[in-house]
This record gives C-alpha cells, structure tokens and sequence, in this order.
C-alpha cells in the first residue's frame, strides 16, 4: 500500500536524521569550506517551503542552480535532497533538518573554540 | 624548505608540548610554504598557544600569500587608536593574537582532538571523522525557527563563561542567546532540572552543549546533546564528542545516574555545565 500523501517519506523518518546524517552532511560542507553564513542563508531561505511538493522541490533545485551555485558541495546536498522530496509532508521538516544542520555547526565551532579554556586533566 | 631553528622561548614552550603535536609542529613548519609562515608559526608557540591552536593558525596561513598573511598578523600601523596599548604590545609579539584580533578565525582541524586525547576505542562506540565547524560570520538577523512557542529561559545561576559569548556569536543569525549553568552546584541548577529543560528543547530541534566531567564543579569535555527520541517512557538523546567524534545514545536515567556515559574516555562521567538555547525574540 502507497503511504498517505501526508505522511513523511522514509528519509524523513530515520532517527539518524538529525544525528549521525546531519554530521555526515556538516563533514561534507566542512570538507568542502562552505562558510556558516552561507549554511545559515540556506536554512533561512528553505523555511519557505511550506507548499506542495513539486513546489519544495522547484524551490530547493532551484536555490541549487542559483544562489548557492558557487558553493559546490551545498548545492550538491540541497540537489540531493530535492530528489527524496516524494510528499507535501517533506518540505516543511526538510526546512526544519536544514535549521538544524546551520545550528549544530554554528554550535560546534563555538564549542571546540571553548574546549580550549577548558582545564586539560590528561586523561 | 629549511626548518628554522626555533627561538629559545619556542623551545621552552614546546618542552610542554606531547611528543606527537612537537612532530606535528615539525611537519607544519616543513609544509609551510615561506620563511615568513615558518616565523609566524614559531611566534605562536613562543607566545604560548596550545598545539590545537598553532595548527589551526598554519592551517589558516597556508593559502596565504606572505603579503596576505603579514597583513592578516599585523595591526594596522594607520589605525592604532583602535587598538588598546595592551593589544599592540601583545600583537607585535604574538601574530596568532593579532591574526584573531583582527577578525581572523581559526577552525579546528580534524586532528586537533588527538594531539591532547587519548583515541577511543572503536568498539565502545561509534566513531566518527567529522569537523564540523564553520566559521561563525553570520550577520543576518534572521526570524524565531523551528516553532513559534518559545518560552524565554530566564538567565540562571552560574555566571556566563566565554562558551555563552561564543554560542551567541556562532548562532546569531538564528536569534539565539544561550544562559549557561554549572549542574549540581550550589550556584547552578540541579541535574534533573537541567536534563528537564534541555529535553524539551531537544525536542524542538535545539541542539544543546553539554560540559562533561567526573565531579561537580570540574568541566573537562564539551559535547553536543543533538536529539532525544521517546520510546515509551523513556528518553534516549544523542550526544556527539567533536574532540573524539564519538555519536553515542544514552538513556535519560543513566544520564540522572551520574555514574558513567556511554563515551569510551569513562573519566567523564556526568554531565556539570550545560548551555541552554533560548530565543532572543520572536519575529
């Protein structure tokens, strides 16, 4: 039985989501020296997507070609994840797994730069 | 390239240095592409900075042209009414401190962790290879995320360290301010209250940093808490090592335990700081 257009599809469903793919993702773009602040532009124009799927994916493919075009890697990401947009469910949680993915790298590099300060025990 | 033969005070600092980050630094200075990289590089561990630091700095000054880098290290000579009497001392001695003060950014590399961490085991848990740091430039003031109900967190006990600053600065585009907390102290909140309000911003998709040691009081590791998940009753959450990048899940009540974390380094075996997300305004 086809799952009801109003539920997620199976990306969107994995625990990993928001764990260990997001990492995966952040260590791309690291990898690749996409700037936060063009990780957190992304998010800010992903939270659009609110409308039927065909339109979240015009939306994604189209921030792909365009305006994060000369940052390889994320318009890379934002093309893969355009094709797994399979329900109107997706576009709103794909804006959501995008904000987390600005905000832990936001978060990271602030954490590593106060992991410095920290007392070194030598264990 | 010759390596420079290092000043005495590079060499009094490096005999503190483990023997791995002192072949670190030996290969950094053969890969550094000038004598004037070289120089830097010995300038900033003459000047004190930890390994993780200078090979961040060299990591930074290697697409750099020497003209590029002597600017990006130096104080501007035409602006030093800018600058305290303090800092320009400080700068002309210390390029890693002028490269910061001057809006460099240093991004930790991949092996940053190692150079002072023991390796975990790989069976204990999941490691992994990831950096996942960026450089924190955001300017855009950019609207409330993720949910519109947002209750403000009100500032608690424990006094603000520079992690707060940092979290600010790193998540201003998303309207953050972040209220830190010593856990189970008597200045700070208790570790059930703690895991109770960072729980339910998990839940709204907040990532929260969490500080790690073996008493109260005494922080030595910083994690990330990514997400929890119900089943049933209980609550698992998602904790991400950047230092070891172990990705590890933990039960909530093995969290409360204050016994032992699911991370191979078993020194660290409670949670005793935590930084709490909380929004600046709704847009």
């Amino acid at each position: 039985m086809a799952p009801s257009r109003s539920q997620p599809s199976s990306p969107f469903l994995s625990r990993e989501l928001n764990g260990e793919v997001l990492l995966d993702e952040l260590d791309e773009l690291r990898g690749a020296n996409v700037p936060q602040r063009q990780l957190d532009a992304c998010a800010q124009a992903l939270r659009s997507l609110r409308g039927s799927v065909r339109e979240s994916a015009a939306v994604v493919r189209q921030l792909a070609g365009e305006r994060f075009a000369d940052d390889a890697a994320l318009a890379s990401l934002l093309r893969r994840w355009a094709t797994r947009l399979k329900h109107d469910a997706d576009g709103p949680l794909l804006a959501a797994h995008f904000e987390r993915l600005a905000l832990v790298g936001g978060v990271m590099t602030a954490v590593r730069r106060a992991a410095q300060q920290l007392p070194r025990s030598g264990r | 390239m010759t390596k420079p033969s290092l000043s005495k005070e590079a060499q009094a600092e490096l005999t503190r240095w483990p023997t791995r980050a002192k072949r670190l630094l030996g290969e950094l200075l053969d890969d550094a592409a000038t004598a004037l990289q070289q120089e830097l590089l010995q300038r900033a561990v003459a000047a004190g900075h930890t390994p993780n630091e200078v090979h961040a700095f060299a990591d930074q000054l290697r697409g750099m042209a020497d003209d590029e880098a002597f600017a990006a290290c130096t104080l501007d000579q035409d602006a030093p009414r800018d600058y305290t009497v303090t800092q320009l001392l400080r700068a002309e001695a210390d390029p890693l401190f002028a490269f910061e003060l001057k809006g460099g950014t240093l991004e930790p590399d991949d092996d940053e962790a190692p150079l002072t961490a023991a390796k975990p085991k790989a069976d204990v848990s999941t490691l992994r290879r990831i950096t996942a740091s960026f450089v924190a430039d955001s300017t855009d003031a950019l609207p409330a995320v993720l949910s519109a109900s947002q209750a403000v967190l009100a500032p608690v006990g424990a006094p603000s360290s520079g992690l707060s600053a940092l979290l600010y600065e790193a998540t201003r585009a998303h309207g953050l301010s972040w209220h830190e907390a010593e856990v189970d102290d008597e200045a700070g909140m208790t570790l059930e209250a703690a895991v109770e309000a960072a729980g339910e911003l998990l839940e709204e998709g907040l990532p929260v940093p969490l500080g790690l040691g073996n008493t109260a009081g005494s922080t030595g590791r910083l994690v990330i808490a990514l997400q929890v998940m119900r089943s049933g009753r209980s609550r698992a959450w998602q904790l991400f090592d950047p230092f070891s990048n172990e990705l590890v899940w933990a039960n909530e009540a093995d969290l409360l335990a204050r016994k032992e974390l699911p991370f191979s380094n078993k020194f660290y075996r409670r949670i005793t700081r935590i930084a709490l997300p909380a929004r600046r305004r709704t847009a």
